[in-house]
């Protein structure tokens, strides 16, 4: 990521300093300040929805959640890590169901819970790949947009985008098995 | 739709009428919980901060707008249309930006266009990769999100050119 940085800023950076210099400190701030609105909002789903978390969490509901989902989700990420597993079931749940003000704190805590460690880094790396796909059982804000610009048929992308996000969730698992097989083997 | 909003009171109501059943303090839990907002967002800023710079910049220098011409040929190869081409840029780094460019495609070429359920199609079935990244691997030390984000971002690729090939197929 360090190099990627550093390689899309400088392009950007050279490519703006030719064009129009003027415009470049100001591009800047721009961007930080998106970030700082972007926090506050953050700040206030983020409070409602980790104050949920921990009510769920102390009334024992993680824990059931990752007892039911447990064949699943322990093998898929190879982890016996009983709390990271609670939030990694409220995690997939909450994005399946389209709550992602729910589902980002739960990823987040789980990717905590997970640890340090060759296998913690396997589970991060397929948490963050399966949390990617965004497989949504309803793709609300599409539909809602499309019905609101007087469509005929709202409902008829359902199907392509819930089919297309299926495809790419498993091709991303594949690729994160392959991937870490393939090192292991390298590394011997 | 009305069911769906019905779905999130009753989910509040069920957790915490369960939890004080087993005689959680609801009032200090939900405090607790959101006493690790500020922290968990200390931590967040700088990294969301640093990729939204760099976002801003890779507009702001007209780069973006390049590679979108350069990689339209590569997106027609795979059914994409050249329409599509800047959402499907921009959605790994900002949801709110890929979200007013998804609603601007839709008012502009009409909701029942191809053009219109593509771009839905490829909205709903990507994600904020650089985003994600920034916030899921802010507490990771010395780890290397570069592979994981190598491998979401080709397979939100493959979405958006599976997207477009079921709108023509469905």
């Amino acid at each position: 990521m360090n190099a990627l940085f550093l390689v899309l800023f400088v392009c950007c950076a050279l490519a703006l300093a030719f064009a129009e210099p003027a415009a470049f400190l100001p591009a800047l701030l721009a961007g930080a300040k998106d970030a700082v609105t972007l926090c506050l909002s953050l700040a206030a789903v983020y409070a409602v929805w980790l104050g949920f978390l921990k009510v769920a969490e102390d009334a024992g509901v993680l824990r059931g959640m990752a007892k039911c989902m447990k064949p699943l989700t322990a093998r898929l990420f190879r982890t016996r890590n009983e709390r990271a597993l609670g939030h990694i079931a409220v995690n997939l749940s909450a994005n399946f169901l389209g709550m992602g003000g729910a589902a980002t704190p739960a990823g987040i805590s789980a990717m905590r819970l997970l640890g340090q460690g060759e296998r913690a880094e396997y589970a991060r790396a397929m948490l963050f790949v399966v949390n990617c796909a965004g497989l949504q059982l309803f793709p609300v804000t599409a539909v809602a947009l499309r019905a609101e610009l007087g469509s005929a048929a709202p409902f008829d992308i359902v199907l392509p985008a819930v089919l297309a996000s299926l495809c790419s969730l498993l091709l991303g698992m594949a690729l994160v098995r392959v991937a870490f097989a393939v090192r292991a083997k390298v590394r011997g | 739709m009305k069911w769906l909003a019905l779905l999130l009171p009753l989910l509040f109501l069920a957790v915490f009428v369960f939890a004080a059943a087993r005689r959680v303090k609801v009032y200090d839990s939900f405090a607790g919980g959101a006493a690790g907002v500020l922290p968990l967002l200390r931590s967040l800023f700088p990294y969301i901060a640093a990729v939204l710079v760099l976002a801003s910049l890779f507009e702001a220098s007209g780069l973006s707008a390049r590679l979108c011409a350069a990689v339209s040929p590569l997106f027609g190869a795979l059914g994409i249309p050249a329409e599509i081409a800047p959402l499907v840029l921009v959605k790994p780094f900002s949801g709110s930006g890929s979200l007013s460019l998804l609603s601007r495609l839709c008012s502009q070429y009409g909701a029942d266009s191809y053009i219109a359920r593509c771009a839905c199609a490829v909205y709903a079935s990507g994600e904020t990769v650089f985003y994600l990244s920034a916030v899921y691997f802010a507490s990771a030390e010395g780890k290397r999100p570069f592979l994981p984000v190598a491998v979401a971002l080709a397979s939100n690729l493959a979405a958006a050119a599976l997207g477009c090939l079921f709108c023509r197929l469905l």
